[in-house]
Parts: C-alpha cells; structure tokens; sequence
C-alpha cells in the first residue's frame, strides 16, 4: 500500500513515498509562487522518479504552510505534529525536536510512541531563528553557511549582549570597528544564537533524546556551543532532516489508509 | 559666557552652545560606529558654525549612549536629567517627555520641581527606534528625509502586524511585491512605531503639556500617529527636537560653573 507526504513550507518543498511502512523515496525544490504549484512539483518529480503513478497513492497527507490549499491531499496536519512523528520514526529514542528554520525556533515535545506532548515556538520577535543568523553574518561580511567553519578558528568569542537582531548588528559593527577577528566575531554570533535557542526551547523542558532540525542545524559552530550549553550530545538522523515533516506526514497518511480501509 | 552640551547617542552625535541663556548653535551629526570621533567631529562643526574656539568655552558637559569617550568634555550627566533639563527650558509647562532616539524610547513624567518621575524605556527589542526606522528605509530605498516626506501622499496605509524589525523587513517587502504606494507603505510603518512608542508611554502618566524629543520627533509622519494615538498635541519646542538632550547638558554645565 502506497502512501504520500507533502511538506510545503516558506522556502523549499519537500515529498516522500512510503510503502508498508518502509520510506522508497523523498524530493526537495524550492517553492514556487504558490503552495499548490510546489507541491504538484515536488510530488511529480518524486514520482517520476519513482515510477509510480499519483493514482497508486490511497492516502496523502499535506503540511506545513500552505497544507490547507494543496487539492490533491486527502487530509493535512501541523507541521508540528508531523515533524515530531517523522523524527521520533527515524530515531525512535528521540523525546525532543529542536527544529530552528528560517522564520522560527521551535522545541517539539513526544511521547513514547511519536504523538505531540508540547512545544514552544517564537512568535514576536526574530532572534533565535536562521534569519537573525543571516542579517548578523551579513554584519560581519561573510555568508551564513560560512559562520561554522570560520568559528573554528576562533581564540576568543566576542561577547553579544544584545537579543534584538538589529542591536546585534550594531554590536557587531563595534566589534569590527575595534578589529576584533573574523573568526572571534563568528564565534560570538554562534554563541548568541545558541543561548538564544537555549532559552527558548528550556521552556517546554528538555526530555532526552534530543535532536536538532531545520537549516540552522547545518552550523556545527551553533550545534557544538548548543551541545556544550545543555550539557547533551544530539542524535542524528539517518535521512535529511530537511524531510522529516514530509516523512511524518506520510507516516500519519499510512495510518489514515489503514483506518479507512477497515471502515 | 559660552557653556557647551554634547550628547552623543547611539547613531548621531549633537552639541549645542549657549552664550548665556540663549542658543548660539545647534549641531546635529548622524555617525557610525565610532562615537569618540563622532564627538570630536560634530564639536569642531558646531565651534566653526558659531565662529569660536574650544577654549572659549568655560564649560562642557557630556551625555548620551557613549557620554564617557567625550575627549575634552568636564563631566557627563545621565539623558533623563539633560532631557528634563532641556524640555524645561524651552517650555516650563511640560510635565510628561516622549524620546525617541537611536536606539532607546523612554517616556518619563517631571513635577512641578522639575524632579523626574516615573520613566520607562525599551529594554531588548529596537521596535519603535531611530535605527529600526533606518533599516526599514532602507528596506524600501528611502533616505529618513525623504521617508519622513513620503508620508504627507499616502492614501491608503498598509498595516504592519509585526513588532519585529526582522518580521516587518519581511512585511514591508510582500507590500512592495504586492505593487502597493511607497508613500502608503511609509505611512504603515510610521504608524507601526507609533503604536510601539504610544504603548511604552501608557505605561506611565499622561499628563499635559507633552513634548516628543529625540531623532524620531523629526518624522511627521510617527509624530502624527503617535498624537492621535495618545490623543494629545505635542508642546512646540522651537529648538531642535533632536538637540534637546545637549541643550540641556550645556544648562547643565552652566550650573556645574555657577556652582547651583
């Protein structure tokens, strides 16, 4: 039995087939001027690839969001909900998904069995998400997938004092003012973000295992000052985690498959 | 007697001289990043504008973000008292001061004494600033002036939900892709600090006569917002918003010198 997921979210898409439990296949694009047109994309260009026709799919599932205006879906959920079950099926120890993407932080907590327990997300204001992290690496000069390894050389961190993304980037300014290192500044805007995600996510109360998601979780310099602040080595996903909300989404659509067919 | 105020804040530097009790120049800078040549720089404009020498001066007090790197000032005083200072000076009656600077709103009540009372500021969050204004001009390629200009040709204004300068930069770019008015997204975005400076201000007393000092008291647009929001008409001043807070450090290195 062949089921579908579909994540649309405000950057990229994503798709995965799954069949009888086992994952054949995922695509990422990036997003097209509507949520409908990238997720007919996405899904197309996994399928082809696939081999497999739209019709063999008996349940999707859409996400993220523009989960509501996806036609072809036959239900849509959270994102919230999916990414906690997609992770917690690839890394079943996993209680607590700390996902930072570009708009927004989160803490996603689940239980035993993958089903959402609590979260805590930003909502006003910007520091903490991948965004605040590009304008302070734009401050400094250099590209965001530039700030992890540029950290690594550092001696000695500046020290940010400044939450607010646009204080921050006037520190930042002064510390280059006073020819402080590259690699020194680089490395106070990874520690920042990790206090910064730190105190957002002690919120909902970290339950082991932890992981870490979303395009943020490619700076080792912010993973490793994380790990170090929470005293706690991350799991890792066996897959991108660029797919696990898709991944749950198809893992919650083989469910309703299930449950249909038994109506 | 000439006695000199400088106030140098977070993105723009101002002096005032006074020759006794009335204003012999008011010189306005805006800077970046380095506020000890900010401050050496916009005294040497303002000694030239005003045809004098620095040690003509017989008194020079520092205030602001960065009042303790004023090479050749005599002492330093904190911005509410240079502010409540300056307010009182050009206008006895104010008993509540709006500022709205580079990077601090505060908003604090005076008594009759001219004690200060009561005052709040912004802690962590550049909404509703000077420099939260400049990113978003520059957002929308806009100098401030022609920003605060624009406002005047708006129609139909865009709403900003976002408290977040990083959120509203997003905002501000979905209304120019949705082909809105540049003059209606200016006067969102006025009327977005507005609402940010209004509801700092309710936090302590209203009371009449009010006066809006600081950077953002030069934007009509935030200035208009922010007097229907609140209801009330702003005192005029007649000196420069702008230089309140050096006015007031020059009263009060007069005072230092006359020993009251």
């Amino acid at each position: 039995m062949l089921v579908a997921g579909c994540d649309v979210g405000s950057l990229t898409a994503e798709a995965v087939v799954m069949e009888n439990g086992t994952l054949l296949g995922s695509e990422i694009i990036r997003v097209r001027p509507r949520a409908e047109l990238s997720a007919r994309d996405v899904m197309n260009k996994l399928l082809d690839r696939l081999g497999i026709s739209f019709d063999d799919i008996v349940f999707c599932v859409s996400t993220g969001y523009g989960r509501e205006t996806i036609s072809f879906a036959d239900d849509n959920l959270s994102e919230i909900s999916c990414h906690g079950y997609g992770a917690h099926w690839l890394v079943p120890s996993i209680r607590t998904v700390i996902d930072v993407g570009g708009q927004d932080c989160k803490a996603i907590r689940v239980d035993e069995e993958g089903r959402l327990v609590d979260f805590v997300m930003n909502d006003k204001c910007a520091a903490g998400t991948g965004r605040s992290l590009e304008l302070m690496s734009e401050s400094l000069g250099v590209d965001v997938s530039e700030l992890g390894p540029l950290a690594l050389e550092a001696e000695e961190a500046v020290v940010i004092t400044n939450q607010c993304s646009i204080f921050a980037e006037m520190e930042i300014s002064q510390h280059l003012c006073e020819e402080r290192k590259f690699a020194d500044i680089a490395a106070g805007i990874n520690e920042s973000m990790a206090k910064r995600v730190k105190g957002l996510v002690g919120r909902v109360g970290l339950e082991r295992d932890v992981g870490v998601t979303g395009g943020v979780s490619k700076n080792v310099g912010v993973v490793k000052k994380l790990e170090s602040l929470l005293k706690m080595k991350f799991v890792e996903f066996p897959e991108d985690p660029q797919i696990i909300g898709a991944l749950g989404a198809a893992l919650f659509a083989a469910e309703s498959a299930v449950k249909s067919k038994a109506r | 007697m000439f006695f000199a105020g400088c106030d140098v804040g977070a993105i723009s530097a101002k002096v005032v001289i006074l020759e006794g009790d009335a204003i012999r120049v008011q010189e306005v800078m805006a800077y970046k990043m380095l506020p000890r040549k900010a401050a050496t720089e916009v005294m040497e404009k303002a000694l030239a504008n005003a045809g004098l020498s620095l040690d003509q001066l017989d008194g020079c007090v520092a205030c602001g973000f960065a009042r303790k790197v004023v090479p050749y000032a005599n002492g330093d005083v904190p911005e509410i008292v240079s502010l409540s200072r300056g307010v009182r000076w050009a206008h006895p009656g104010v008993k509540t001061v709006i500022d709205a600077g580079g990077q601090k709103i505060r908003a604090f009540n005076i008594e009759e004494n001219g004690k200060v009372i009561d005052s709040a500021t912004n802690e962590k969050c550049a909404s509703g600033t000077g420099r939260f204004i400049e990113v978003m001009a520059k957002a929308l390629d806009l100098s401030l002036e022609s920003a605060s200009a624009l406002f005047l040709e708006a129609t139909d204004p865009v709403s900003i939900t976002s408290q977040c300068g990083v959120f509203a930069e997003s905002e501000l770019i979905t209304h120019v892709n949705d082909g809105r008015k540049r003059a209606d997204i200016v006067a969102g975005l006025c009327r977005s600090v507005a609402t940010r400076i209004a509801s700092l201000v309710r936090s302590i007393r209203l009371e009449e006569e009010v006066a809006f000092v600081g950077g953002v008291a030069r934007n009509t647009g935030v200035v208009d917002y922010t007097s229907k929001e609140l209801g009330v008409r702003f005192v005029e001043l007649g000196v420069d918003p702008q230089a309140v807070g050096a006015l007031g450090a020059a009263l009060v290195a007069r005072e230092r010198h006359h020993g009251t």
